[in-house]
């Protein structure tokens, strides 16, 4: 399990992300495009504009405002040609103006020049800050890229594991065919959105296909059709599956409840073992109801053993 | 474990044959964990999708890295194949 590092550029956040269209279009700095952005976070460079360049991020997204833009019409052009010759003097990542202002023609030149991406939004800054600040952890959120496969089985998200060979696929396979949704094979790409959510996706290459030993790579969109598969889930669920191995207890209560750490996060965790006869498929949807209802606060084994301790306790058992 | 780095040589990168070369080479280790990594993605090297899934184009650094029984020879004959670029031995 090895974390890898994220690349974003400025032009992964042009047009449609996928998810969230920020609505800008870029106005000047056209060869910028394709910086990268290291730092998930916003300036507001009023402060800079006065002439106080004292803790200036330069290298963070700069988002002008109306104060900011209202500042630059009422300087004079001998201004403008100061103020922004020092502003571009530092490397400057980005500017994205709101309120569908866009800058004056110096401002334009300088940009070009520095090869500085300039866009101009029609959104009003504090909603464009917040879109794009979710845009941006969401994209330096921890990402590690597991070798297992992802179902959502009646909206728990199920994460298959086990070594090469043990049945994954045919697993998740069978899901689909008895209608849940398929994520991806192989090669899950997790991110942690927050302290408490691990989100799971594919391979943007990979994407809804899979491998089937005997038939080979097969397109699970096209042959079980738009509704059983999804882009992402979240991760609330992960399956062992293994050979079985009589040496070895197997959880036979499910009082305890085992976890499994994937970035630092617990997810409930279960062992299954495989073995000719068992339907794994069923035991996996049993299992994503179980934590359902352990997630609604209904913990059958626990019940059952609260059940037969009242009962032991008022010594009502029959002799 | 073992590991090794080796670059991808030659036009075409590592498309779908060479990768199920790949795959059935490190088949032949049952008792050993054979991973090619490429940037920081790990991908397990018995299962071709995910050898698919790393998209390695010619000049990718790779490292293959192998646990388990028979490691070294893994390790040796996995980079040999990426060396004479998915060329049969025989």
């Amino acid at each position: 399990m090895e974390e890898c590092e994220a690349k974003i550029f400025i032009a992964d956040f042009l047009g449609d992300t996928g998810r969230i269209d920020l609505k800008i279009r870029l106005v000047a700095g056209e060869k910028g495009v394709n910086k990268l952005i290291t730092v998930p976070d916003i300036n507001r460079p009023g402060l800079t504009l006065a002439g106080f360049y004292d803790f200036f991020a330069f290298d963070r997204i700069q988002i002008f405002g109306l104060g900011e833009t209202a500042f630059m019409r009422q300087m004079s052009d001998e201004q403008k040609e100061k103020t922004y010759g020092r502003f571009f003097s530092y490397d400057v990542l980005c500017c994205i103006f709101t309120h569908e202002e866009s800058p004056d023609r110096v401002f334009m030149e300088y940009a070009n020049r520095n090869n500085v991406p300039v866009f101009v939004t029609s959104k009003g800054t504090t909603r464009f800050i917040s879109t794009l600040m979710h845009l941006l952890d969401e994209a330096f959120a921890p990402t590690v890229t597991l070798h297992s496969t992802l179902v959502d089985v009646y909206g728990i998200g199920v994460l298959l594991m086990g070594k090469s060979g043990v049945g994954k696929s045919e697993c998740a396979l069978e899901l689909i065919e008895r209608g849940h949704r398929f994520v991806a094979d192989d090669m899950v790409v997790v991110k942690r959105i927050d302290e408490s959510l691990l989100m799971g996706g594919g391979n943007p290459l990979l994407l809804h296909y899979m491998e089937i030993r005997g038939i080979g790579i097969i397109n699970i969109k096209d042959i079980f059709g738009i509704r059983s598969v999804r882009n992402r889930k979240r991760i609330e669920l992960a399956v062992m599956l293994e050979e079985w191995d009589s040496t070895k207890i197997y959880d036979r209560l499910g009082l305890e409840e085992s976890m499994h750490k994937i970035l630092d996060i617990d997810v409930p965790f279960i062992t299954i073992p495989v073995r000719p006869g068992r339907n794994i498929p069923i035991i996996v949807e049993t299992a994503a109801l179980n934590q359902r209802l352990k997630k609604l606060g209904t913990h059958s084994a626990r019940e059952l053993d609260e059940s037969l301790k009242n009962l032991i306790g008022s010594g009502k058992s029959e002799k | 474990m073992t590991e090794s780095v080796v670059i991808v040589k030659g036009d075409a990168g590592v498309h779908a044959r060479p990768a199920m070369m790949l795959v059935k080479e490190a088949m032949k280790y049952a008792r050993c964990s054979v991973a090619l990594i490429r940037g920081g993605v790990e991908a397990d090297c018995k299962s071709i999708m995910s050898v698919l899934g790393l998209a390695i184009v010619s000049g990718s650094k790779l490292t293959v890295r192998a646990d388990g029984d028979g490691e070294r020879e893994a390790v040796k004959n996995i980079v040999a194949m990426i060396e004479n670029n998915f060329k049969d031995k025989n």
